[in-house]
């Protein structure tokens, strides 16, 4: 599964990324190969969601090269992104709570009668897809008109996950997407990542403070403490205690431990 | 130890069938709202001595009231579609009863004056001073250009105001709230500035004297005079119309002229009997009360003889013919009746002849027909539901307002959708003062004063809430009608002072934005 010989989906080259006089990411490399999840693991503040935010799209990065499927590839937005094949699911989901699951499912990218933002919406279709999609990577929702606002942390994810796939995504981008959950509903989370990784041609960036997690799904990991890369490797590479170390910033873990006893 | 795992997260939303579904709607408590005041305008209406269960006996229901009633409701639930909408959106417009005054202005006095361009300049002869060039004039305005005009206008000034918002993040109750003054202001000084004509009082704030267009009709031999000037012709040519028209049309209108003359002379007969009556039914009670028998007696015989010549009914003549017909010609200015003359004037002449229920007192036709502005709010209603429930803008303006940075993401235009709804507001506010305007022929520059908050009052009324993205079409058109009946029902409950009304809406309004309120936090969840 994990071939190192492949093209990368997508690949960073000495990323650079400076918020004024403050280095967010210093010169950050990365590759990442389809049916794969890459696990990218660091302490707060580390630049995890300044990387990601830089191959979606959100940030344009001062220096350094972004490549998708081999080719060197600059984004002025959001759009330029998603149109290549970045799915992004942020934090915060970009989901509207007030409004339905199909509404979200196809926001900004509604299936409509006739052209122009005045089309009427083919709302039956959509409510269709938008349960069949969700089903393919494991949650089965009994009423597409439920207010996303009532489903659960899991459900939500899925929705996103879902829509980012549905609307063409090569790579999956997910910041901490376990990170509000309680423990059932991160597992449901975890199989769904799972269940997209089996899907084989879809590349997953996975963003998580949780070494379990991250062991439970991830097939190669890049550590990166304070904007720089501090390591990287595949599952079989890395031990427990390895992970464990790289994602506090380097520092002994264990050594922690001792103090905190 | 056994785990039972067969109940999955779906199963903890109970599927909503028949009642629960229809008690779960967000519209629901307005709804209950508004039947409560239907119900209590029909009744309190209704005239102390009758005792029915019927509450369309009532003054509240009965042809006048109606035509009234849905006049102030749709004017006010035009607007309140503009606040609404923009409301869902996220953002709010303070400037709405400003621009109606503008509005209202600017098209009075195109109306009444023509438009013109002028150019102000500096000229240097004979010492400084201002010089203007007027670049062109155009003296007769048609209703429909007054209204393009208007709208170039009031329509840019919303865009302006949309795009100071978007563009600074500024909140647009500062914004729309400087729109409010500067706009209030603008109508005064240029109505004042206007107004210098010989026919009008100088520095007036009011535009008066427009012609009634919506009443301009091209009368045979005669050319195009209003329909009232026309009414009194002298009565030689009068009767030289009525040779001219076909005998099929004569008898038509002196088949009606004749029910109402009959009519109008039963109405006057039952006057006079109740007139008579009414002081020997007040001896009769003294009578009563004093026990006096024969009295009683010879009263209560006088008022079963009692007698009075019945009014004999008018007979038709050829001026009453010409008049009738008079009324029944078109006008030759649609666009102005359209916005501001009658709807439904075929069904509201059937009630009167033959129905006889949309009759008044003295046996006359009591309304017309609905004002045009029921037809706009109609027509302004239909589109906004569609819009909103059914196309891709109403999913934009719904995530705009419910979650701005998600709908961002997802690529919708946030910007271009609000800047679109505060130009949708403008445009809502010139429909009222175009219905206004054309219906009174007058403007005033003090004209749509507070309606910006009346329109917000009736869109939280109807289930919209405040910090967006939240609110049904339906709900606006509920809420303009409580807004609109309740000061009507609280005029009629006898022995209360009619300002009542507000606070009761004053009441309506805190209780309908804790249930919007609860209603969100619901669906919102707990993350
Ligand atoms: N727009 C910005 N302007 C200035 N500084 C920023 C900006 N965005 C992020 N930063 C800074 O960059 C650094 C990296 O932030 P980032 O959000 O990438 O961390 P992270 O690894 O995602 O952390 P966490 O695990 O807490 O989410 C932080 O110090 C943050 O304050
Ligand atoms: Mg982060």
């Amino acid at each position: 599964m994990v071939s190192s010989t492949a093209q990368p989906l997508i690949e960073t080259h000495d990323l650079v990324k400076k918020f004024g006089s403050f280095t967010a990411l210093n010169g950050v490399s990365l590759k990442v190969f389809p049916g794969e999840v890459h696990a990218l693991l660091g302490d707060n503040g580390a630049g995890k969601s300044t990387l990601i935010k830089a191959l979606s799209g959100v940030h344009q990065p001062t220096s350094g090269k972004i490549f998708v499927e081999g080719k060197e590839t600059r984004f002025n937005s959001p759009r330029d992104a998603s149109e290549v094949g970045i799915g992004t699911v942020y934090q915060d989901l970009a989901l509207n709570a007030l409004t339905s699951v199909t509404r979200n499912f196809f926001l900004g990218r509604e299936m409509k009668f006739g052209k122009g933002p005045f089309g009427i919406l083919k709302m039956n279709q959509m409510h269709d897809i938008a349960i069949n999609e969700m089903a393919k990577i494991g949650i089965k929702i009994e009423d597409p008109e439920q207010p996303v606002g009532t489903m659960s942390g899991g459900q939500r994810q899925t929705l996103a996950i879902a829509r980012a796939i549905y609307f063409g995504a090569k790579v999956l981008i997910l910041d901490e997407p376990t990170s509000a959950l309680g423990q059932l509903q991160q597992m449901e989370v975890l199989k769904t990542i799972k269940k997209v990784k089996q899907l084989g041609h879809i590349a997953i960036i996975l963003i998580t403070h949780n070494e379990i997690h991250a062991r439970l799904v991830a097939d190669r990991y890049t550590f990166i403490s304070l904007g720089e890369v501090i390591g990287s490797g595949t599952s079989k590479d890395l031990k427990g205690d390895d992970i464990r170390r790289l994602m506090a910033g380097g520092a002994e873990v264990g050594d922690l431990a001792k103090e905190l006893a | 130890m056994t785990l039972e795992l067969s109940r999955q997260e779906a199963d903890r939303h109970k599927p909503k069938g028949g009642l629960r579904a229809i008690i779960s709607r967000p519209e629901i408590g307005p709804i209950g709202v508004m039947i409560l005041l239907f119900g209590m305008l029909g009744y309190f209406s209704i005239p102390a001595a009758e005792t029915t269960w019927n509450p369309f006996a009532g003054e509240g229901f009965n042809a006048l009231g109606i035509r009234n009633n849905l006049r102030v409701i749709s004017q006010l639930g035009i607007i309140a579609l503009g606040a609404g909408l923009l409301i869902i959106a996220g953002e709010f417009d303070l400037s709405i009863g400003s621009m109606i005054g503008f509005a209202g202005a600017c098209m009075a006095m195109t109306l009444r004056w023509g438009f013109s361009i002028i150019v102000p300049y500096l000229s240097f002869e004979g010492g400084a001073h201002l010089e203007f060039y007027t670049l062109f004039h155009i003296p007769d305005v048609s209703p429909s250009l007054a209204i393009f005009i208007t709208l170039c206008f009031t329509l840019t000034f919303g865009w302006i105001q949309g795009f100071i918002i978007v563009r600074s993040g500024l909140p647009s109750f500062i914004v729309t709230l400087g729109g409010l003054f500067f706009l209030r202001g603008l109508t005064e000084v240029s109505l004042r500035s206007f107004n210098h004509r010989p026919d009008q009082s100088k520095g007036a704030t009011t535009v008066t004297e427009i012609p009634d267009l919506k009443n301009l009709i091209n009368l045979p031999g005669h050319g195009e005079m209003e329909r009232e000037a026309a009414k009194y012709l002298p009565e030689a040519d009068l009767i030289s119309i009525v040779k001219g028209l076909p005998a099929e049309t004569i008898t038509k209108i002196t088949e009606r002229l004749e029910y109402t003359f009959q009519r109008v002379a039963g109405a006057k007969t039952d006057l006079m009997i109740a007139k008579g009556v009414k002081p020997l039914e007040r001896a009769l009670e003294n009578a009563l009360e004093s026990n006096n028998e024969f009295m009683v007696k010879t009263i209560q015989e006088k008022i079963t003889n009692f007698k009075i010549e019945a009014v004999v009914p008018k007979s038709v003549t050829d001026v009453d013919i010409a008049r009738a017909y008079i009324d029944t010609i078109s006008t030759v200015q649609p666009i102005a009746d359209f916005f501001g003359g009658n709807i439904l004037e075929s069904i509201f002449d059937w009630l009167y002849f033959p129905i006889d229920w949309n009759t008044n007192n003295f046996g006359n036709q009591f309304a017309p027909g609905l004002y045009s502005c029921v037809m706009i709010w109609v027509i302004l209603s239909l589109f906004c539901y569609i819009v909103l429930s059914k196309t891709q803008v109403g999913n934009w303006i719904y995530s705009t307002g419910g979650n701005l940075s998600a709908a961002q993401a997802n690529g919708v235009p946030t910007n271009k959708v609000k800047i679109s709804l505060f130009v949708f507001s403008a445009f809502c506010a010139t429909l009222f003062a175009t219905c206004q305007v054309f219906e009174v022929n007058t403007s005033d520059a003090a004209k749509g004063n507070l309606k910006e908050l009346e329109a917000i009052a009736a869109a939280v009324i109807g289930g919209i809430v405040m910090t967006g993205g939240f609110g049904t079409v339906l709900g606006i058109i509920v809420g303009a009608f409580i807004f609109g009946l309740a000061k009507e029902a609280f005029f009629y409950i006898p022995g209360i002072d009619g300002s009542f009304y507000r606070v009761f809406l004053g009441f309506v309004i805190i209780a309908s934005a804790l249930l919007n309120e609860n209603i969100r936090k619901r669906i919102m969840g707990n993350i």
